[in-house]
């Protein structure tokens, strides 16, 4: 059954759905009963048998109603008789109840004696056929046109017309059904009620209060200006987390003693509302200044040794552990006195009261707590970014110790985890290691770290002793990590043949294959280039085939004027490109390498490489490996998919 | 004054005076406080023990409750360690529970239409009991007053039929409609306050359970109430398992406000009070049945 327009509404204490365009009923079809064959059914003489009469009645007709049917089992007679279509509003009735049963829940509950579960108890139904009411009985509750305004503000029991009015006689008893129109009565509502400040913007809180309200309106309370002392991170925190406020900003952009509220209800005319709320936050202010007071009566350094007391994961020990081996892992990369003194405070704020009230400050706080310990800058900097990027598009740690750091913390996590067999598949990826690893390579890809990939691996299995053995740790975390540095490539607009050709070369680090990448992706169009991948390919495969033991090569044997020349246009690269590849100059040794493009053309046309005889065929294998060990030096360019041979491998 | 109120109740022992008469009328056997340390109205036996089975009961009563870590020296003008609940039991669940429990406030003369009163989603759960259940947090112009949850579990076991258990935080109720900036500055009656009434509680106790409560011999403690109430469980004689099933959880209380109880080990900890609670739900039902 087709409609044209399906339209979901949902408040906190409704769902509704308005379907338009429905038909009035089924489309009629035809019935074909069965009768008796043919052969049974007239007799030799060609009048009906008693059996066809027979028939005819049972049915209620005359033979003459009665038609022949060809099956695959011979002809029989039938009766056709056109079936009228349902009345869609008896298909409703009947089946809206199963359809409310059908949903599922992330969460149900049982609110009576029936085993019936749902997400909150149904109290009623409304359910009309344009202005009729389509009647069922569903868990004890009798459909009708009855339904509830706002649950202070409108009326109890209201009656629905029709369709069409069922939206308007809500919102004549204050309640928006459409989610769109509360959207917009906040956004509304925001603009005006900040005046002169400007509201942080907050796309999820929004989302939040619309479906948390079915008259939402905006109003703006005031706290105490002595709490700005408070740093700003906790203030919004208590704020957006336990009060759903919006928060609000200077010219400056400095926070400011007031927030947006907003409210099931039409306004507050006396104030009483907004004074509610207001003593609700100077509470909650007042608990954050209590932690915030408190909790720096113990410094961080203290606070260490007490990390052992919080576990990290079962099989990968404490806090305390992770802090010893993050120590030892910055030290590995080399990130100087700040990046260890960040390491062995950055996960003591666990300890804190604030962290354990607000856990999404862990990191935050630590470095706002080193920051009043007076640390130096680039120490309470890293500490409080460590835990960036949380999701793929946040910010990264804002200096090169942070990114070192959080670095360091991913790794630790990915390496221990992959250590205990606790490896993401499907659906399943309890500590998140996927999101970890992301965020690990868009680190590995800002940071100038040298140290490849495979480096980092082996220096965090070092803090470990395993339960799997280390070298099968390594090439499962490997070709994690490598996975996620594909997704973030292609992200980053680089296509699938460029990804593989710069994969296949080996992977260094992050940001120089990112690099090497770069420079393929702006050359590989070129016609040059796009010619000499096939001739690269070619001869890929031809070593590729051969099994036996390629010596070097040896001047004294290139004969054919077309090997001598190649050699000598290899000769002259070969430095050049080195030259190039140290100083990190990709896309122009890519293009030196392109510019023998014809030699290489010619020597194929010219030159037998697999000769039977032996010494020149070495030799002439040996030319061909430097040359593309030439480019191996870069990517590996066969990988490239050419124009038309798009599965050419 | 805003007059907020359309009668004259002005003191916290007339508002919980006036609470408990509605839920009186309503039908409901009006109980007195358990007099073990509890976290919660919850864990009074009156609940407990109440949600589980078939029979239908109608209970309500205060309950002094005991939250360690809440305590905040007397300073918060919101939280304090040991709070009053006003706790409701309606089993079965009515179908108009929520408009009943609508009625109580306006009992208590809160004018709903001209404030911000909401159901929000909110599904409450205790580890240590084994229970659980859905239902919403219930907040006043941005003040969470009242608990409500439709029940589902209870020591582990399935509840059938399904109670609504309605939990009053009476401080925050009586700082509201009478107006107060602090918990402290309530009348208990026309001569006190709610300050001279428990301040020097709040202090001493906050004291204790910060800073004094030995580690040592709460752990001890921990471990002989378990065993006795294991010992009593074994038994059969399950109302005094409970009791001290409960003083175990008084006592892993303490010892997290004391800071001695790591994340690996209060998993472990839970589960060794959970337990209690189980094996106590579960021979209480099966003893009914």
């Amino acid at each position: 059954m087709k409609c044209e327009g399906l339209k979901a509404y949902c408040t906190p204490r409704r769902l509704a759905i308005i379907a338009r365009g429905l038909p009035e009923r089924c489309p009629d079809k035809e019935d074909v009963v069965s009768g008796p064959p043919k052969s049974v059914a007239f007799g030799s003489d060609g009048l009906p048998t008693r059996a066809a009469e027979g028939f005819a009645r049972k049915q209620g007709v005359s033979v003459d109603d009665l038609n022949l049917l060809t099956t695959d089992r011979g002809e029989y007679l039938v009766l056709r008789r056109l079936v009228e279509g349902e009345p869609l509003p008896d298909i409703l009735g009947r089946s809206i109840p199963e359809i409310i049963a059908s949903i599922s829940w992330p969460k149900n509950m049982y609110w009576k004696e029936s085993r019936f579960r749902f997400i909150r108890p149904l109290r009623w139904f409304v359910c009309l056929w344009n202005d009729t009411e389509i009647g069922f009985e569903f868990e004890g509750v009798k459909s009708g046109r009855t339904t509830r305004g706002h649950r202070f503000l409108g009326e109890a029991a209201i009656p629905v017309k029709d369709v069409d009015t069922y939206l308007s006689c809500l919102e004549d008893n204050f309640v928006l059904a459409d989610s769109a129109d509360r959207r917009n009565r906040i956004a509304e509502g925001l603009r005006s009620a900040a005046g002169t400040l400007k509201v942080r913007e907050d796309e999820e809180l929004l989302e939040t209060v619309v479906y948390l309200n079915e008259y939402p309106t905006v109003l703006r309370g005031d706290f105490d200006e002595s709490f700005l002392h408070i740093p700003e991170e906790v203030l919004v925190t208590v704020m957006r987390f336990h009060q759903k406020y919006f928060s609000l900003a200077d010219e400056g952009g400095h926070l400011a003693s007031s927030f947006l509220t907003v409210v099931n209800t039409d306004g507050d005319p006396d104030g009483r509302i907004k004074k509610g709320h207001e003593k609700v936050l100077q509470a909650r202010l007042e608990d954050a200044a209590f932690f915030w007071k408190t909790d720096q009566k113990q410094p961080l350094q203290e606070r260490v040794p007490d990390l052992e007391h919080v576990l990290f994961q079962e099989r990968l020990g404490s806090y305390l552990e992770k802090t010893n081996r993050l120590r030892s892992i910055c030290a590995g990369l080399g990130g100087g006195e700040d990046l260890e003194t960040a390491a062995f405070l950055c996960k003591a704020d666990l300890t804190t009261d604030m962290v354990r009230e607000f856990p999404e400050l862990q990191g935050i706080m630590g470095g706002l707590y080193a920051c009043q310990e007076g640390y130096p800058e680039a120490v309470w900097r890293a500490v409080y970014d460590h835990y960036r990027p949380i999701a793929l598009n946040d910010d990264l740690p804002r200096t090169q110790t942070g990114v070192l750091l959080s670095i360091a913390d991913r790794l630790d996590t990915i390496v221990g985890c992959f250590g205990v067999d606790i490896i993401p598949s499907g659906s399943r990826d309890p500590f998140g290691l996927r999101r970890q690893a992301q965020g690990l390579v868009a680190l590995l890809l800002s940071s100038a770290l040298e140290m490849p990939m495979a480096e980092l691996i082996r220096m965090a299995q070092r803090q470990f002793s395993t339960e799997r053995p280390a070298a099968d740790v390594f090439e499962d975390v490997q070709s994690f990590l490598e996975k996620r540095v594909d997704y973030i490539f292609q992200r980053e607009g680089l296509s699938h043949d460029v990804l593989r050709a710069v994969m296949s070369s080996g992977l260094t680090t992050v940001h120089d294959a990112f690099r090497r990448a770069e420079a393929l992706a702006e050359i590989k169009g070129e016609p040059d280039f796009e010619a000499l991948a096939v001739a690269f390919k070619r001869t890929k495969n031809i070593l590729n085939k051969f099994e036996g033991e390629i010596t070097p090569l040896e001047v004294s044997k290139l004969v054919e004027a077309e090997e001598q020349e190649l050699h000598s246009a290899c000769e002259n690269l070969r430095l050049r490109v080195k030259d190039c590849v140290e100083q990190k100059d990709y896309g122009t040794a890519l293009r030196l390498i392109a510019g023998i493009r014809t030699t290489v053309d010619r020597f194929f046309d010219k030159v037998l490489v697999m000769t039977d005889d032996a010494g020149l065929r070495n030799n002439r294998l040996a030319l061909l490996k430097e040359i593309s060990d030439l480019f191996l030096s870069i990517v590996d360019i066969s990988e490239i998919v050419q124009e038309g041979d798009q599965n050419g491998k | 004054m805003l007059g907020l109120l359309d009668n004259n109740m002005r003191t916290f022992q007339e508002i919980v005076h006036n609470l408990g008469e509605f839920w009186m009328e309503y039908g409901c056997v009006m109980q007195q406080p358990y007099d073990v340390e509890v976290g919660a109205g919850t864990m009074h036996p009156e609940t407990f023990f109440r949600v589980l089975g078939p029979q239908p009961y109608q209970v309500a009563y205060v309950q002094p409750s005991r939250r360690p870590t809440d305590g905040r020296y007397g300073e918060n003008p919101n939280r304090v360690y040991r709070h009053y609940q006003l706790q409701v039991i309606l089993k079965p669940a009515p179908e108009d529970v929520q408009d009943v429990y609508l009625d109580s406030l306006r009992a208590l003369g809160i004018p709903l239409e001209k404030n911000d009163l909401r159901f929000e989603e909110d599904n409450w759960e205790s580890p240590t009991l084994g229970a659980w259940g859905i239902g919403w947090q219930v907040l006043l112009n941005g003040l969470e007053i009242t608990q409500f949850t439709y029940f589902q579990q209870a020591g582990g076991v399935d509840l059938y039929p399904i109670s609504a258990e309605i939990t009053y935080g009476l401080e925050r109720i009586a700082t509201f409609i009478t107006e107060k900036e602090s918990v402290y500055d309530l009348s208990w009656n026309d001569r006190f306050t709610y300050g001279d009434v428990r301040h020097r509680e709040e202090c001493e106790f906050s004291r204790y359970n910060f800073e004094l409560a030995d580690k040592q011999m709460l752990f001890q403690l921990f471990d002989l109430y378990e065993q006795e109430s294991l010992r009593c469980l074994e038994a059969d004689c399950l109302l005094p398992a409970y009791d001290y099933c409960l003083k175990c959880s008084h006592a892993f209380n303490l010892l997290d406000s004391r800071g001695a109880i790591s994340v690996t080990e209060r998993v472990g900890i839970i589960n060794r009070v959970r337990n209690l609670a189980v094996g106590i739900a579960q021979q209480y039902v099966k003893g009914n049945e």
